[in-house]
């Protein structure tokens, strides 16, 4: 390569730099106008928030705790069926999605795509899809936290395939190993602390997502906060939101002790 | 019968570069050839042509009177496992044990599924756990791969290499990432162990010395090209030179080589 075309390509970069800085700064000013964003307003808020907050939300009802319980099991049951199906079907599918280990490119794009759809029709669309054809309840929760699921595992998982040290697929196959051999044996072990990793997030997100899910007839503690609301009884809502947050907290703390041990 | 003829061998990479102009040599079995040449020169190319890790643009490789090019599936399968690799990096499976990495080289062997969920015969468990003893990691046994020094996990690496029972080794730069001790346990293992089970060898090195020491026959590839074909006795001073520089116009271009490593390529 010569000295010029060296040159031609540094220059290059620095433009292409000049104008991903100009094009965020546009972006950021354009935004702030079409929203009418502004200062005072966020403050202006905080009286009515701070109001609703103290006054209609505190302090929760511990009474109503025993009524909670049952659909705060709910809540993580979904969440853990959708994750471990999910993970499974997932995993099975992001070895034909990730370029290092898909037999054919075809497949690669075609799942990569299906996964996409799944993951980017937000969770609540789906639940409201589902909803109309298969009632209220948790089967419905279960099922679109399901469908989301795979499709970020999908591509999490096809992300970490193609890190992969392609060096040990490379020893297998040189030593006469089949498609599935190199699978099982050079593609597994690398991919199962990614795919324990990600599997635990999921179920974070689960979790958190099932709240939502759970509003629009998917069961749960979500539908009890939703019924809550409905009825005025906040004292109940702040009580099963508290749930949930001890709910999220506890599957942090003990998703980041799994792993700790694993990886 | 030789045990491998290569004929016409040439590879150009899809971006035009040429890995190797024409190479042609024979390897009788038992052989323990070094290739030596300068970074870049195709050294890496050959070799996985050989075992079509890469795919060869042209020539023939009849390897035990079979031609390679061209074989798929099953044959191919069936090629391979008799022309075991060694690789620089040491390409060991890091998060299984030392054990399982030598029972890898029993897969091409195995039926696939079996290969596949680790179900290995009790008498290869038994072969895996000798080999280890023959190359003196008898205790790591249990370890995790990635446990072991870089010399270790090259033994282990030979070790892998001869549960395939094959009738030729590639070793593509053994030595080349381990220290002066380790690359001399190393290199005299790998020629202990293929002269007692009559395996041949071709061995790419860049070290010139070990060449002479352990090589049976050299070879000198200079610009994809084979430049010298002989004994150690043949290497004279000249000659490593040539093969090293070749003419001074053609040679100070460092950036129109190709990588010294093969590219990956899906074969």
């Amino acid at each position: 390569m010569s000295e010029q075309q060296l040159q031609r390509i540094r220059k290059w970069k620095r433009n292409q730099l000049l104008l991903f800085l100009i094009l965020l700064a546009g972006l950021s000013i354009w935004s702030a106008f079409g929203t009418g964003f502004s200062l005072p307003a966020l403050w202006g808020g905080f009286g009515d928030g701070a109001q609703f907050v103290f006054v209609d939300l505190m302090p929760p009802d511990f009474s109503g705790l025993a009524d909670l319980i049952g659909p705060a099991l709910d809540t993580i049951y979904m969440s853990f069926a959708a994750m471990f199906v999910g993970s499974l079907i997932a995993g099975a599918l992001s070895i034909f999605a990730a370029a290092t280990t898909s037999p054919h490119p075809a497949l690669q794009i075609g799942l990569r795509a299906f996964s996409a759809m799944f993951r980017n029709i937000p969770v609540i669309i789906w639940t409201i899809l589902l909803v109309a054809s298969f009632g209220l309840g948790n089967l419905v929760g279960t099922l679109s936290l399901l469908i989301v699921s795979i499709g970020m595992l999908v591509r999490c998982f096809a992300e970490s395939l193609e890190e992969i040290d392609m060096g040990q697929v490379e020893a297998l196959r040189a030593a006469g190993a089949s498609y599935w051999q190199v699978i099982g044996q050079a593609v597994l072990p690398q991919f199962l602390p990614s795919f324990i990793g990600w599997s635990l997030y999921n179920l974070e997100i689960n979790v958190r997502a099932s709240t939502i899910v759970g509003m629009v007839g998917g069961g749960g503690l979500g539908f009890a906060i939703q019924s809550g609301i409905k009825l005025f009884q906040y004292k109940d809502v702040s009580m099963a939101v508290i749930l949930v947050l001890v709910i999220v907290l506890a599957t942090e703390f003990l998703t980041n002790r799994i792993r700790g041990r694993i990886i | 019968m030789a045990l491998m003829k290569v004929e016409g061998l040439r590879k150009v990479y899809a971006d035009g570069t040429v890995g190797l102009e024409g190479i042609d040599f024979t390897v009788e079995a038992g052989e323990f050839i070094a290739v030596i040449g300068p970074s870049g020169a195709g050294k890496s190319t050959l070799l996985r042509c050989l075992n079509r890790m890469v795919e060869p643009t042209e020539g023939s490789i009849a390897f035990q009177g079979d031609e390679t090019i061209g074989a798929k599936g099953r044959k191919l399968r069936r090629i391979r496992r008799e022309m075991s690799m060694i690789f620089q990096g040491f390409n060991l499976v890091e998060r299984v044990s030392v054990l399982t990495n030598v029972l890898h080289g029993r897969l091409g062997y195995m039926s696939s599924w079996k290969g596949a969920l680790g179900l290995f015969a009790k008498s290869d468990i038994a072969e895996a756990r000798r080999l280890l003893a023959r190359v003196g990691l008898q205790e790591q046994t249990h370890k995790r791969a990635d446990e072991l020094s870089g010399g270790q996990q090259q033994r282990v690496g030979i070790a892998r290499a001869l549960a395939q029972q094959p009738k030729l080794i590639l070793a593509d730069e053994p030595i080349a990432s381990l220290d002066p001790a380790a690359s001399e346990t190393v290199m005299s293992s790998l020629h202990r162990f293929c002269s007692e089970d009559g395996i041949a060898c071709l061995c790419n090195l860049h070290q010139v010395d070990m060449a002479k020491k352990y090589a049976s026959r050299i070879i000198g590839i200079h610009k994809g090209r084979k430049v010298f074909d002989g004994t150690p006795e043949e290497l004279t001073d000249e000659m490593i030179h040539l093969i090293y520089n070749k003419a001074p116009q053609e040679s100070v271009r460092p950036n129109d080589e190709p990588a010294d490593t093969a590219r990956k390529e899906t074969a």
